[in-house]
């Protein structure tokens, strides 16, 4: 028990201790990495880390399976767009977008919910993934409002754009920060930042609240927590809505960063895959697990590529290894680190560590 | 006598044409232990499920201080006071048992909708869990997932669960089943000090003798899912039925829990 314990403790302080870090290199992102790819790249870490942390509340908290966080997070996403696209730029479609998206996410989830989240989780697991081809269809076809498969293309509000400046200098020059234009791009930055932030946050509330500790009870014993005096269904069901909520928050913010929403950003099943593959690396019931995955998945489908084409020019004149380390391979070697990663760490990165213990 | 907190009604559940408890109608009362026996897969495990709710009878009533609560959930009957433990063992395996008994207080307080709030600022749960962990003696354990208990204190933590409930009527099934003789007397304590509460209504299923004569106000005996025998300790074990159901007709019958 001894060093299981501390095990424990150690485990959590270097998770902790990551975690701290990431969020301090996403904070001064802008600063650190001054190209427009990797500020992408940090912008795209914080909507995924809110995004998988929102789907762990589901699958590892309370053990609900589904297949339609994208679908929350196209709403959302969606809202803003077509709002934006149709009022023009400024802060009203936005706000209307956001609450749309909510109001549109909370509808779908409770019918679900209501619906199904009695019934066995495989059928509930279907139901989410009907609901949410039937959606993606639908932005297809839907094209005058949508724009279909080519999605919507608007502008956000003028405090985003480039060229706008946040301080002047005496010639009404942007101002310079560490050699960084304090301009629109900065603030939007922030501005998904800062909303990732509270929503993540907040996650963390509700995990470490009354709340929190009934949905493990739900994962780990339905039928007990039933018996006990928790109505299952009505805690599922809240769940799974403030899930979708916050997931459909995400989706507004990726929205007015991209400036671009389309399936591909914002409804298709390959973002539920990527969600599934961060949740399933970071580890499933702790938030910090979300991080982590997040972190690791979009660094590697964003550098991964690169990585391997400096190494495979860098080992020119041996054999075979820089056919092997050839750039198109990268989803080849995605496929072994990911089943590396689920071998050597069960219960993903974070639960491994912090449990200190293998398997389930 | 008091009025009964927990009544049955020509309570009956059939699975396919199997009739596991037949048209059962008995009264319960405050300050009263009534122990159920019978042998195996008589239906007592079925007769609680009914009660608490795990199963819905095919016919008749459960009413609970007059109130009918024969159609309603599991927890919505904890929260009319109905309160069980299960024969086979039934916890949150992966989370402590400090926090195991803490869900059944705040289950009990109502806290389990507060979200924004941590657990830690909630002093009297944890207070009150620590109270019911020391009173089952399980308090060096308490940062132990369940899991990894030894059975005898996951017999006790069991039971635990069901006393932070705090429920009016606490149903008992087979609690020290499995149990070292060391730590079954902890547990029949607990019953007894239950018992003295004249609030409480007690039932409990229990096939140790010694136990039933120790504890017992009262005595029904089930016997394919009918009501055999309900009486007087003394008398019951005195006659026949009791013996008679234990060694002829009913030997071999296999029972299942179905919680
Ligand atoms: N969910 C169920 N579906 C079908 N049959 C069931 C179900 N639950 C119980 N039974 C049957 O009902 C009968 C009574 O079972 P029950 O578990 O109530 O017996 P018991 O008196 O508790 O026995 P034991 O002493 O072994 O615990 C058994 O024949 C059992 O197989
Ligand atoms: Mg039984």
């Amino acid at each position: 028990m001894i060093t299981s314990d501390t095990r424990h403790t150690t485990g959590t302080l270097v998770i902790k201790s990551v975690v701290a870090l990431i969020a301090a290199l996403l904070l001064f992102a802008p600063f650190l990495f001054q190209d427009v790819r990797s500020l992408e790249v940090a912008a795209r870490i914080c909507i995924f880390i809110v995004l998988v942390a929102s789907f762990d509340l589901l699958i590892g908290y309370t053990g609900i399976v589904s297949f339609a966080h994208t679908m929350f997070f196209g709403f959302g996403a969606y809202g803003a767009a077509i709002l934006l696209k149709q009022m023009g730029p400024g802060w009203t479609p936005v706000l209307l977008g956001a609450l749309a998206g909510v109001a549109v996410s909370l509808v779908f989830a409770v019918a679900i919910g209501l619906l199904s989240l009695r019934v066995k989780a495989i059928f509930f697991a279907m139901i989410t993934l009907a609901a949410a081809s039937v959606v993606l269809v639908l932005a297809s076809q839907l094209s005058q409002i949508t724009g279909g498969e080519d999605g919507i293309i608007y502008k956000s509000p003028d405090l985003f754009k480039t060229a706008t400046k946040l301080l002047t200098d005496a010639d009404g020059k942007v101002v310079r920060l560490w050699d960084v234009k304090l301009n629109g791009k900065l603030a939007a930055y922030y501005f998904v930042f800062i909303t990732s932030l509270i929503l993540f946050l907040a996650m963390l509330r509700f995990v470490g609240s009354p709340f929190g500790t009934v949905l493990k009870a739900i994962r780990e014993n339905e039928a007990r927590a039933e018996a006990i005096g928790y109505r299952v269904v009505a805690y599922r069901t809240a769940v799974f809505c403030l899930s979708a909520t916050i997931a459909s928050l995400a989706g507004t913010v990726y929205a007015v960063w991209l400036k671009y929403t389309g399936p591909d950003t914002a409804l298709s099943f390959s973002i539920m895959i990527d969600i599934l593959l961060m949740v399933v690396i970071g580890g499933m019931g702790t938030m910090w697990g979300a991080v982590i995955g997040a972190v690791l998945l979009i660094l590697a489908q964003y550098y991964l590529r690169d990585l391997m084409g400096a190494a495979s020019e860098a080992l020119t004149g041996v054999p075979l290894l820089p056919e092997l380390l050839a750039p198109d391979r990268w989803l080849f070697w995605l496929g072994i680190i990911f089943i590396l990663l689920v071998y050597f760490f069960p219960r993903g990165i974070a639960g491994t560590m912090m449990t200190g213990r293998k398997g389930a | 006598m008091t009025s009964p907190s927990l009544v049955t009604e020509d309570l009956t559940i059939r699975f396919g044409g199997h009739v596991a408890v037949n048209s059962v109608s008995c009264a319960f009362h405050p300050g009263e232990l009534t122990v159920i026996v019978g042998p195996n897969g008589a239906g007592k495990t079925t007769f609680f499920n009914l009660i608490s709710g795990q199963l819905t009878a095919t016919s008749g009533r459960v009413l609970k201080d007059g109130t009918e609560i024969t159609g309603l959930s599991p927890s919505a009957r904890a929260h009319h006071g109905v309160g069980r433990a299960f024969q086979l063992t039934n916890l949150f395996p992966q989370l402590t048992v400090l926090e195991n008994i803490r869900l059944a207080v705040q289950a009990r307080s109502g806290h389990g909708w507060r979200m924004f709030r941590p657990v830690s600022g909630f002093r009297e749960l944890t207070r009150k869990a620590e109270h019911y962990l020391e009173a089952t003696r399980l308090s060096t354990v308490a940062h132990q997932a369940a899991a990894t208990l030894p059975h005898g204190d996951q017999r006790k933590l069991e039971v635990a669960l069901l006393m932070a409930m705090e429920p009016d009527v606490y149903m008992f099934d087979e609690p020290t089943a499995g149990m070292s003789l060391d730590h079954a007397p902890d547990v029949l304590d607990l019953i007894a000090q239950i018992k003295a509460d004249t609030s409480k209504t007690v039932l409990l299923v229990e096939h140790k003798m010694e136990v039933v004569r120790a504890l017992a106000d009262r005595i029904i005996v089930l016997h394919n899912g009918e009501l055999l025998a309900d009486g007087d300790p003394t008398e019951i074990m005195s006659s026949r039925i009791v013996r008679d159901v234990y060694l002829g007709t009913a030997q071999g019958t296999g029972g299942e829990d179905a919680a």
